[in-house]
């Protein structure tokens, strides 16, 4: 399910926001399908974590389905969906950080080779030794990304993965652009140390690539 | 060299949100500065690496968005906290029934104890003395309200003087402001009277001076023309009758003319009857 060109002209059609706002529900249907991916990804590379992520992304689209009558201009709905979707994030991580139980899973799995999460990955037209390397290449950089500060991960996930401008950073997160700019700077200069402390570099993940 | 690229610009560099001048002047530090420009590599190959992170792939699942979102009733923490503190009174209780608690509440005194009841003495408390008699609290009312009543009085008329000062004040000064208006608008309406028929006065005057001027010179004209209507009448009159007497003298000259002729004849004609001598009765 990658986007279509016309997928993305219609992520950013002010009609199909207009009338979602108007209360079309098919139009809010098709905002929710267009953009569930993006903010699960989001999600996922905030917590590593499937639940959590659609946790995040189904409340994210509730309260966008609710509030998007009050949204004032349709050109910032990107930075305004975005905004409600780090503000659960924020709260998700507060609760887990509160309780601080491990799920069962994580604790039994954790060194398990049999880990199952590479079995749902999409490209299945790779070989599945490739599909592998790139899963477990993926989630190794993903579990780097989770030594990040949260801070920091925010601003690294909006501009690296989701392709957000400074300026609409700053604005999903009330901050100057500047400081947007700074945690970038100290988001990718820890994500480096985090790199080279496992010795993860180009050389040593080399191999097929 | 002055100029040092700031790690914000450095990001904006790296994310191509720089343009123009600012950009131009990022490029050639670059150039100037290995350091810099070191840096900046390993900034993009950290992102090279970094952009191995593939997305996952998810279905949007439907959203319900019946009636809000259900909470349930024992979930939420204010529910929550009533129950806790009904079940720990509980639990009070059962333990106070095993041990034999017992809890009162008689007169002002509150006991807890365990077992029997203990019979304590209790002190006398004797009421205190009254020490004023009726009359006398009645006599401090009395006073009291008559006091009262003095204090309201002056105070009353106190304000009462103040207010009709007050009153009196701002009738002088209301009614002095009415005059000086009422005066200046009397004033203001003459002038204006006085202006108004100058006005009309003169501009009567323009109208019947224009009127005038304006029927003596037509009178002027139709006159004038009357006078030369009236002159070329005479003159045709008169030639009219000028012919008219010719003619007549024609006439009168032919009629003499004609008249001499006739006599002329008939005198010829008496003359040759003369001279030829016969007599006259022999013509027949």
């Amino acid at each position: 399910m990658t986007e279509t060109l016309l997928d993305i002209a219609m992520m950013h059609s002010d009609t199909l926001i207009g009338q979602a706002k108007a209360g079309d529900q098919n139009a809010q249907g098709r905002v929710v399908q267009l953009w569930y991916k993006r903010i699960y990804n989001f999600g996922y590379k905030f917590f590593q974590d499937h639940d959590m992520a659609m946790e995040v992304s189904q409340k994210t689209f509730i309260s966008m389905c609710r509030n998007l009558p009050s949204l004032q201009d349709n050109t910032r709905f990107k930075s305004w969906l975005y905004k409600i979707a780090v503000n659960y994030c924020r709260e998700e991580a507060r609760k887990r950080k509160g309780n601080r139980s491990l799920s069962f899973d994580v604790v039994w799995n954790r060194d398990a080779d049999e880990s199952p999460r590479w079995e749902t990955s999409s490209n299945r037209f790779d070989s599945p030794e490739r599909q592998l390397q790139q899963q477990e290449l993926s989630d190794v950089l993903q579990a780097a990304l989770m030594e990040v500060n949260e801070e920091q991960r925010e601003v690294v996930i909006m501009k690296e993965y989701e392709g957000l401008k400074f300026r609409e950073i700053a604005e999903i997160l009330n901050i100057s652009e500047n400081t947007a700019k700074s945690r970038m700077y100290y988001g990718l200069d820890a994500l480096r140390k985090v790199l080279e402390k496992r010795n993860i570099n180009k050389e040593t993940i080399g191999y097929g690539l | 060299m002055a100029y040092k690229a700031t790690e914000q610009e450095l990001m904006a560099y790296l994310y191509g949100e720089l343009e123009g001048v600012e950009k131009q002047v990022i490029e050639k530090y670059l150039q100037e500065n290995s350091e810099a420009r070191a840096e900046l590599e390993k900034l993009k190959s950290l992102r090279q690496l970094m952009a191995n992170v593939r997305d996952k792939e998810v279905i949007a699942p439907p959203l319900f968005l019946g009636d809000g979102p259900r909470v349930r009733l024992l979930d939420t923490p204010y529910v929550r906290t009533i129950l806790s503190v009904a079940a720990s009174l509980l639990l009070l209780m059962l333990v106070g029934r095993v041990v034999g608690m017992r809890m009162g509440w008689s007169g002002n005194e509150l006991s807890i104890g365990f077992g029997a009841p203990v019979e304590r003495a209790r002190p006398n408390i004797t009421p205190p003395v009254v020490a004023l008699t009726p009359g006398q609290v009645q006599e401090m009312i009395n006073t009291a309200v008559s006091e009262n009543n003095l204090s309201l009085q002056t105070n009353w008329v106190a304000t009462q003087q103040k207010l009709d000062a007050s009153i009196n004040r701002n009738l002088d000064l209301n009614s002095a402001k009415i005059d000086r208006l009422v005066k200046e608008s009397s004033a203001a309406s003459q002038d204006q009277i006085r202006e108004f028929v100058a006005g009309m006065q003169t501009e009567n005057l323009k109208v019947v001076k224009g009127y005038f001027q304006l029927s003596s010179t037509e009178q002027k004209q139709y006159i004038e023309g009357l006078l030369v209507d009236f002159s070329k009448y005479l003159q045709q009159q008169r030639n009219d009758d000028l012919q008219v007497v010719q003619t007549q003298l024609k006439s009168l000259e032919q009629n003499t003319d004609l008249f001499k002729q006739e006599t002329e004849q008939i005198l010829t004609s008496i003359i040759s009857t003369v001279g030829s001598g016969k007599p006259s009765g022999t013509m027949n």
